[in-house]
C-alpha cells in the first residue's frame, strides 16, 4: 500500500471565500446542487450592552471540507453495492458501474462528502483530483486557495509537521470515521461537541 | 441561446469523459503521486512560464484575466476545447512569498466561465421599441450599421443644439485593468477617445469608490497619497484598520488578501480592526475588533485624540514640524483663535464641548474605557500603521471621517516612516505602464461623479458654489446623452434607484442612453441603444496590475475564443461610429486593437526596460517583478522643505484654510456642514438621528460581498449559490422583530423596499443592517426589490465637500417579509 | 409529510406489516392446532396468507423507487458482509420468496403438514430478521443521533406486530364479510343473519372470537409499549446536544399529535371495542367495521410516525 493521503486545512487563514469550492465545481463540471467541497461558517458570541454603548465578544471561523478519505470510511461500510471503495492511497472512490444511487452513504457521512448527482442517478465525491495528481499537479481546491489554507499529502507527513487535530466544531468527533485531515485551528476554534456557536450558513452546505 | 446550449452540452461531455478517466485511474491502481504539494519545478519570476497543465482533452490553454473593479487583478488560464472554454485555472507562476507570489484568482475569477457563457449575454444590437418606456424591456433588434448611424446622427444633433457638455460618459468599472478596453478611468476609454475626436464631453471628478476620501486628501495632503503598502506593516508595532477589509474587498490570492495574511502570519504585528461589522479581515487577522456605529469614525478619533493629548502621548514634534492646525501655535494667519484641532478636542473651540472618551462613547457606541485603552495603546506604540478602507468615507460626513483618520496618523508621528502610514488606504508598488491610446478631452467642465442625475434633471441650474461644478461657474446645459460603457451606475450602483428610474423614464430630459455591455444588466434595461460587447476572453489586451503589496506585474490577456453571437469589441464599435462621423482615421490611426496593445508594451519598455517584448509576454501571460515596499511621503518626512506637499501650506493640513474659505462661501442644503477641521458631524440619517427616528431606527450600510465585485458577477449562478444575497442583522435586533436566520425579510424606508433573506448574526453591531452592495435591482409587480439592491434604500443627497455618494448614510426599518 | 422518503416509508411499513401478519398467522395456526381443527384455521387463514404476498411485493416495488439507477439494482446484494442495507434487501427478497413458496405449498398442499410448518417457521424467522436488519440500517448510523438509539429497533418491532395484528384482524373480518356477501348475493332470499350463521359455523366463531380477542389484547399491550418507547426516545433527545434538539422539534406539533391520536384511537379504543364485542358475540358486520377501522387508523398513524422518523434525520458534522 502506498502512503495514506489526506488534506491539510489551515483554518487560521480561511476567509470563507469558497474559491476552493468553485474551482472544484469548474474542474469537475459538477451540476447544480453538487458541491464536493463546502465551507461552513461557525459563529457564536454575545454583545454586552451598557446604555448607549456596546462591546462584542464574538467569534467566527470557517471550515472548508471535502472528503477526508477516512481510515474508517462509514460510506464504504454502509454502501450496499461495494461501489464505494478505498484505493491503495486510501482515497475513497465510487464505481459508477455499481452505484444504485440509494443515497445511504449520504445519510451516513458526517462530512457530506458523497453527493448525489441527479444527472447520473449516482453518488459522486472528491477523489482528490486523481487525474491532476497523476500529472504531478495539486488537487484543484489546493491550487486555487487564495490564502494558501489548503494542502495535501501523505497524512503521516502532514501530521508530523502540523499535529493531528481534526476535531473542531462543527466537525464530528474524529473517532467516528478517523478522517485523514489535519487542521491548523483558528484562534477561536471551538472543540468538537462544545456547541458554543452555530453554523451560520446551513443552506450553503 | 443555441450557443449556450451547445456549450453546456460540450461541458457535459467533458465531464463524462473525465469520470471515465478517474475510473480508469482508480481501477488500474495507477501510480499516483505520493509526495507533498507544489510538485514539479515551478518557473521562477520573470522567466518564460507558459501554461504547464494539459487538462483532459484540451486543445489549448490561453492566458486571460479577470478585469473587474476589486483593486486586485488576476491572470487566468483558460482551457479551450472545440472553441469553448471548458475550465479556468489559476496563475501557476511564482511562489508563496510576498513579492513573487502566485496571483491566485478569487472565487469570482474562478467562476468567469459562467460570466462568459451567461444566459444574460447581449447578443445583437437592440433599440428600445418606440412608444415604450425605458426599462419596460421591449426591444427591436437592429443591425450594427443602423446602430452606428443612429448614434452618430444623435451625437451630431445634440452637440449642435446643446454643445459637447451635453454628452456625458457615466462612471463604469465593469472592464477595469485593460488598456484599450478599459471602462475606467472614463477619460481613457475608447468612448472618450471617440468623443475627443469630435470636441469632447462633460467630465466628472471622483468615483463611487472613493469620492469623499479623494476630496479629503486633496485638502489634507494636497492630493491622493495612499498609505504604506501592507507588506510594510511588518515594520509596525501596531496596525490599525479603520473600515478596511482587504480580505473581502481585495480578495485576490496574489493581492492584498495574500499580502495582509502573510504579513500577519510571518510577523504577527498586533492588529486592530475598527468596523461596525466583524468582517473577514477582523475574524482573520485582527487581535482586537472595535465595533463602532457607522459614520462615527471622526468621533472615535476625537475620543482617542483626547486621551492621547491628555496623557501627552501624541507626537508634538512631528505635529509642529510637518502639520498645520494641530494647536493654536501652528495655525494659518488670520484664523480666529480656538480653531485648532487641539482646541476642538479639549473643548476650547467654538462649540465649547470637550471631546472626552465619554462624549465619543455616546456617539460611537464604543465604551469610554475602550476608547481610553485605544488612546493609550496607540500613543504608546511607534510606528503605527494606520489605514482606512472606503467605508468610513462613503458617508454624509465622509470627508471629515477620512481626514480624522489621517489626523490620527499625524498624532502618532508615523507618517512617512517604515511601519507607519498616512491613514489613507494602503498603497502598493506599481509599474509605470504607458498608455498611448488615451487622448485629452477638449472640454474642461466637470461635475461630481454623483451629480449626473442632478445634471440630467436640472443641469442649467447647477453651479460651482452649490453643486461643485468645476471648470465653470454654471453648467449651462443639462445632460442630453449618456454613454454607459461597462458600468451599472446608470441605475443599480447610483443612489435611490426608484427615483433614478423615474428620472430616466422622462426621455425629454436625457434624450439618448447608449449602453455597451456584455449582459442585460440593470443599467442596460434602461438604454435606448444596447451594444453587445465581447468579454475580455474574446479579445486581446494588455492588463494593468492590481494592488499586490510590493509586487509589480503585467498581463497580456490573449483572445481565448471567437466573439460569441453578434458581439463586437468596443474598439470596433467606436471605429464604426467614428466612420459615420468622418473621424475614423483620427480614432484608429490606422491601427488594430492588437497594434495598440503592441504599442503599449513597446512604449512601456522605455520606462520598464526589463519588461519582455510583446510576443514573449504574450507567451508568458503574466510577467512579475519584485518591487519595493511603499513608504508613503518618505521624501516629505526626510525633508519637508525640499519636498513640500501640494497643499497651500506645503504641510499636512489638519486645519485646511481652503476648507475654511469654502465653508463660508459654498451654498449648502440646510443641515449640511463643511468644517476646516476633521470634526465629527451629526448628519441627516446619521447614527444620532437613528436613536430618535421611530419609523426608521436602523442604520444601513452595504459591505462589499464575496459574491460580486460591485455588481459584476452578480448574475453568475455559481456565485449566487455560494454566497447568497442576505441582510446582516444583529441577533438582538432580529429577535426583537421575531426574525430567525434565513427568514425572508423586508428592509424599507420612504425611498424603497427590498426583500431578501436575513443573516442573523453577532457579527454586526446592534442597530446596524448591512445589505451587501451590488445585488441586481429586481422590482416585482408591487415595486418591491426582490434582488436585494441596497441602492433601493439609499439617497441622492451628496456629501458636502466632494459631492460624493454617501450611500452608507441610510436609515431604514426591518420586518418579516 | 416527508414525500422525499415516500418509497422508504411505504416499503418499511408494508414490509413490517407483512412480517407481522405472517408471524401472527403462524401464532394463530399454532394456537388453533392445540385447540384442534386445522381445517377451520386453514379455511380462514389461507386467504390472509395470500394477501400478505401482494403487500410485501408492493413494499418491495416501492423500495425500488428509492434507487436512482435501477439498472444497477442487483449490485445491492454485493455488500452483505458489511452493509445492513444489503442484508435488508437479501432478507426482504428471501422473506418474499419463502412466503411465496409457502403459499404455493399451502395452495397445492405440497409436502407434509410438518414440512410446511417448518417452511413457515423458517419464513417467519427470516421475516423477523428482515425487520431487525431494517432497523439496523438506521440504528447503526452513529452520525444520526435520532436513529442511533434502541428506540429504532423497538419501534420497528412494535410497528411490525401492531400492524400485523390489526391487519390480520381486519383481513379476517373482511374475509368473513366477503363470504357472507357472496352467500346473500347468490341466494337473494337469504338474510344477512342467516348467511352469517351459514358462513360462521361454531368452530369458526370460536376461532374468530379468539383471534379478535387476541388482537385486542395484543394491540393494547403494543400500544402501551410504543408510548413508553416514544417517551423514552424524546427524553433521550432532550438530554442531547443541538442536533438532538433539532430532531426533537420534529416530534412536536400537529402531525405528531395526530399520529399519537390515530394510534391511540385505533389500537386502544377500537381494539377494546373489538375485544368486548367479540366476547359478547356481536354480529360479524359490527366486528368487521371495528376491526377495519382500527387497522386503518393505526396504519395512518404509523405512516405519519414513519414519515416523522425520516424527518428526524439530522446528522452530526457538516
Amino acid at each position: 500500500m502506498t502512503e495514506q493521503l489526506g488534506f491539510l486545512f489551515d483554518q487560521s487563514l480561511c476567509t470563507g471565500c469558497k474559491a476552493c469550492s468553485i474551482a472544484c465545481t469548474d474542474k469537475h463540471d459538477l451540476p447544480e446542487g453538487v458541491t464536493w467541497r463546502r465551507v461552513a461558517e461557525y459563529t457564536g458570541g454575545t454583545w454586552q450592552k451598557d446604555g448607549d454603548t456596546f462591546i462584542p465578544n464574538v467569534f467566527t471561523y470557517y471550515t472548508s471540507i471535502s472528503c477526508n478519505q477516512c481510515v474508517d470510511p462509514i460510506c464504504v461500510q454502509v454502501c450496499p453495492t461495494t461501489a464505494m471503495s478505498e484505493g491503495e492511497d486510501g482515497v475513497v472512490t465510487i464505481d459508477q458501474d455499481k452505484c444504485v444511487g440509494c443515497r445511504y452513504c449520504e445519510w451516513a457521512c458526517p462530512y457530506s462528502a458523497p453527493q448525489f448527482n441527479a444527472e447520473t442517478g449516482h453518488m459522486s465525491k472528491c477523489d482528490m483530483c486523481a487525474d491532476y495528481r497523476a500529472d504531478g499537479e495539486d488537487p484543484a481546491c489546493v491550487a486555487a486557495c487564495p490564502s494558501r489554507a489548503l494542502d495535501w499529502g501523505p497524512i503521516d507527513e502532514l501530521r508530523a509537521e502540523h499535529g493531528d487535530l481534526a476535531g473542531v466544531e462543527p466537525l464530528p468527533d474524529p473517532s467516528i470515521t478517523r478522517p485523514n485531515l489535519v487542521i491548523i485551528p483558528h484562534r477561536d476554534a471551538q472543540p468538537t461537541g462544545t456547541g458554543t456557536g452555530d453554523i451560520a450558513n446551513p443552506k450553503e452546505l | 441561446m443555441s450557443l449556450i446550449e451547445a456549450s453546456s452540452g460540450a461541458t457535459n461531455q467533458i465531464g463524462r469523459r473525465s469520470i471515465l478517466k478517474w475510473g480508469a485511474v482508480a481501477g488500474g491502481g495507477a501510480a499516483l503521486v505520493g509526495t507533498g504539494s507544489y510538485l514539479g519545478v515551478l518557473p521562477g519570476v520573470g522567466e518564460a512560464n507558459a501554461a504547464q497543465l494539459s487538462p483532459t482533452n484540451a486543445d489549448k490553454t490561453v492566458w486571460s484575466s479577470c478585469n473587474v473593479n476589486c483593486g486586485s487583478r488576476c491572470p487566468l488560464r483558460m482551457v479551450v476545447k472545440d472553441g469553448q472554454i471548458t475550465r479556468v485555472l489559476q496563475d501557476n507562476t511564482g511562489d508563496d512569498s510576498i513579492g513573487t507570489q502566485q496571483i491566485r484568482a478569487c472565487v469570482r475569477g474562478r467562476s468567469i466561465r459562467q460570466r462568459i457563457y451567461n444566459p444574460d449575454r447581449l447578443k445583437t444590437p437592440m433599440r428600445r421599441r418606440p412608444g415604450t418606456l425605458r426599462g419596460e424591456g421591449k426591444w427591436d433588434e437592429i443591425t450594427w450599421d443602423e446602430a452606428y448611424e443612429e448614434i452618430a446622427q444623435t451625437l451630431t444633433r445634440l452637440i449642435k443644439d446643446h454643445g459637447n457638455e451635453s454628452i456625458y460618459l457615466n462612471y463604469g468599472t465593469g472592464t477595469l485593468g485593460g488598456t484599450i478596453t478599459r471602462s475606467w478611468p472614463p477619460a481613457q476609454t475608447p468612448v472618450a477617445r471617440l468623443m475627443n475626436t469630435i470636441g469632447g464631453y462633460l467630465n466628472h471628478y471622483g468615483d463611487y469608490s472613493s469620492a469623499q476620501i479623494a476630496g479629503a486628501a486633496s485638502h489634507h495632503y494636497g492630493g491622493w497619497i495612499g498609505s504604506n503598502s501592507f507588506d510594510d506593516a511588518k515594520n509596525a508595532k501596531l496596525q490599525i484598520m479603520f473600515g478596511n477589509n482587504p480580505l473581502e474587498t481585495r480578495m485576490s490570492g496574489g493581492g492584498e488578501t495574500f499580502v495582509t495574511q502573510q504579513t500577519k502570519k510571518l510577523h504577527n504585528v498586533r492588529t486592530i480592526v475598527i468596523d461596525p461589522r466583524y468582517s473577514e479581515t477582523a475574524q482573520n487577522i485582527a487581535d482586537l475588533w472595535v465595533a463602532n456605529r457607522p459614520g462615527t469614525d471622526a468621533a472615535l478619533v476625537a475620543g482617542i485624540a483626547h486621551t492621547m493629548i491628555t496623557l501627552g502621548l501624541h507626537d508634538q514634534e512631528f505635529l509642529d514640524k510637518y502639520c498645520v492646525g494641530f494647536d493654536e501655535d501652528h495655525m494659518p494667519q488670520g484664523i480666529p483663535a480656538g480653531n485648532s484641532y487641539k482646541s476642538y478636542i479639549m473643548g476650547q473651540g467654538p462649540d465649547g464641548i470637550e471631546k472626552t472618551p465619554e462624549w465619543a462613547a455616546q456617539i460611537t457606541g464604543v465604551p469610554a474605557a475602550q476608547i481610553v485603552q485605544l488612546g493609550r495603546e496607540i500613543g504608546a506604540a511607534s510606528p503605527v500603521a494606520i489605514t482606512q478602507g472606503w467605508g468610513p468615507q462613503r458617508h454624509a460626513n465622509g470627508e471629515n471621517q477620512a481626514r480624522a483618520i489621517f489626523t490620527l496618523a499625524a498624532l502618532t508621528g508615523s507618517v512617512g516612516v517604515p511601519g507607519g502610514g498616512t491613514g489613507e488606504r494602503e498603497g502598493s508598488f506599481g509599474l509605470p505602464m504607458a498608455n498611448p491610446f488615451a487622448t485629452d478631452n477638449p472640454v474642461e467642465t466637470s461635475i461630481s461623479v454623483y451629480g449626473w442625475t442632478d445634471a440630467v434633471e436640472r443641469g442649467p441650474e447647477m453651479t460651482a458654489l452649490a453643486d461643485g461644478v468645476r471648470g465653470k461657474d454654471k453648467l449651462g446645459t443639462g445632460i442630453k446623452m449618456i454613454w454607459q460603457y461597462a458600468g451599472n451606475a446608470l441605475v443599480n450602483q447610483h443612489g435611490d434607484i426608484n427615483r433614478t428610474v423615474k428620472l430616466l423614464q422622462d426621455d425629454t430630459l436625457c434624450e439618448m442612453i447608449v449602453v455597451i455591455d456584455n449582459h442585460m444588466t440593470v443599467s442596460a434595461r434602461y438604454a435606448d441603444i444596447l451594444l453587445p460587447d465581447t468579454t475580455n476572453a474574446e479579445q486581446i489586451d494588455v492588463i494593468q496590475q492590481g494592488s499586490a503589496g510590493s509586487m509589480g506585474y503585467s498581463i497580456v490577456a490573449d483572445q481565448v475564443i471567437e466573439p460569441l453571437y453578434n458581439c463586437k469589441t468596443t474598439y470596433e464599435m467606436m471605429t464604426g461610429i467614428a466612420q459615420k462621423l468622418g473621424v475614423e482615421q483620427e480614432f484608429t490611426e490606422g491601427k488594430t486593437q492588437e497594434d495598440w496593445v503592441r504599442q503599449v508594451i513597446d512604449e512601456s519598455r522605455e520606462n520598464i526596460p526589463e519588461l519582455p517584448q510583446f510576443d514573449e509576454l504574450r507567451e508568458m501571460g503574466v510577467w512579475k517583478v519584485k518591487g519595493e515596499s511603499r513608504v508613503a511621503l518618505a521624501d516629505f518626512r526626510t525633508d519637508p522643505q525640499a519636498n513640500p506637499l501640494e497643499t497651500p501650506s506645503g504641510k499636512i493640513e489638519i486645519f485646511s484654510e481652503a476648507l475654511w474659505n469654502i465653508s463660508h462661501t459654498w451654498e449648502l442644503p440646510a443641515g449640511d456642514k463643511i468644517t476646516a477641521l476633521p470634526e465629527h458631524i451629526d448628519t441627516w440619517e446619521g447614527p444620532t438621528e437613528a436613536k430618535t427616528n421611530e419609523r426608521f431606527p436602523l442604520q444601513v450600510i452595504g459591505h462589499h460581498y464575496k459574491q460580486r465585485t460591485h455588481s459584476s458577477y452578480g448574475n453568475v449562478k455559481w456565485l449566487a449559490d455560494a454566497h447568497p444575497q442576505v441582510v446582516w442583522v444583529n441577533t438582538a435586533d432580529a429577535s426583537a422583530r421575531g426574525i430567525a436566520n434565513d427568514d425572508w425579510v423586508e428592509v424599507f424606508n420612504d425611498r424603497g423596499r427590498v426583500q431578501l433573506q436575513a443573516r442573523v448574526t453577532a457579527r454586526i453591531a446592534p442597530g446596524v443592517l448591512s445589505v451587501p452592495q451590488g445585488a441586481w435591482f429586481k422590482p416585482d409587480a408591487a415595486g418591491i426589490d426582490q434582488g436585494g439592491s441596497v441602492n433601493t434604500l439609499t439617497s441622492w443627497h451628496p456629501s458636502p465637500i466632494a459631492k460624493g455618494n454617501a450611500q452608507h448614510t441610510t436609515l431604514a426599518q426591518l420586518k418579516l417579509a | 409529510m416527508n414525500v422525499h422518503e415516500l418509497p422508504m416509508i411505504i416499503f418499511t411499513i408494508f414490509a413490517q406489516m407483512s412480517v407481522g401478519a405472517f408471524v401472527v398467522l403462524g401464532i394463530i395456526q399454532v394456537v388453533a392446532r392445540f385447540k384442534g381443527g386445522t381445517s377451520a384455521v386453514d379455511k380462514i387463514t389461507d386467504p390472509l396468507l395470500y394477501a400478505i404476498g401482494p403487500a410485501m411485493v408492493f413494499g418491495l416495488i416501492a423500495s425500488m423507487f428509492h434507487m436512482n439507477d435501477i439498472t444497477n439494482t442487483l449490485n445491492v446484494l454485493r455488500h452483505w458482509d458489511s452493509s445492513w442495507l444489503s442484508r435488508e434487501i437479501i432478507l426482504g427478497a428471501s422473506f418474499a420468496g419463502l412466503g411465496f413458496l409457502f403459499a404455493l405449498a399451502q395452495w397445492f398442499k405440497w409436502g407434509s403438514t410438518l414440512l410446511r410448518q417448518i417452511l413457515a417457521g423458517v419464513t417467519a424467522v427470516v421475516g423477523l430478521a428482515l425487520v431487525y436488519a431494517m432497523s439496523m440500517i438506521y440504528y447503526t448510523l452513529v452520525t444520526v443521533p435520532a436513529w442511533n438509539t434502541f428506540a429504532t429497533p423497538a419501534q420497528f418491532f412494535t410497528t411490525t406486530f401492531l400492524l400485523g395484528c390489526l391487519a390480520v384482524g381486519a383481513a379476517l373480518m373482511s374475509t368473513i364479510m366477503w363470504r357472507i356477501r357472496k352467500t346473500t348475493s347468490t341466494k337473494s332470499q337469504v338474510s344477512e343473519a342467516d348467511a352469517e350463521s351459514q358462513v360462521v359455523d361454531a368452530s369458526t366463531r370460536v376461532l374468530m372470537t379468539t383471534v379478535l380477542k387476541g388482537v385486542g389484547i395484543a394491540s393494547v399491550v403494543l400500544l402501551s409499549a410504543q408510548f413508553i418507547i416514544i417517551a423514552l426516545h424524546l427524553s433521550n433527545l432532550a438530554g442531547g446536544g443541538a442536533i438532538e434538539a433539532q430532531s426533537a422539534v420534529v416530534f412536536s406539533g400537529g402531525w405528531f399529535i395526530a399520529r399519537l391520536l390515530l394510534v391511540f384511537l385505533g389500537a386502544g379504543l377500537l381494539a377494546l371495542f373489538v375485544y368486548r364485542y367479540a366476547a359478547s358475540g356481536a354480529p360479524a358486520r359490527h366486528l368487521a367495521i371495528f376491526a377495519t377501522s382500527a387497522f386503518v387508523l393505526v396504519l395512518a398513524g404509523e405512516i405519519i410516525g414513519r414519515s416523522q422518523f425520516y424527518d428526524s434525520m439530522f446528522r452530526i458534522g457538516m
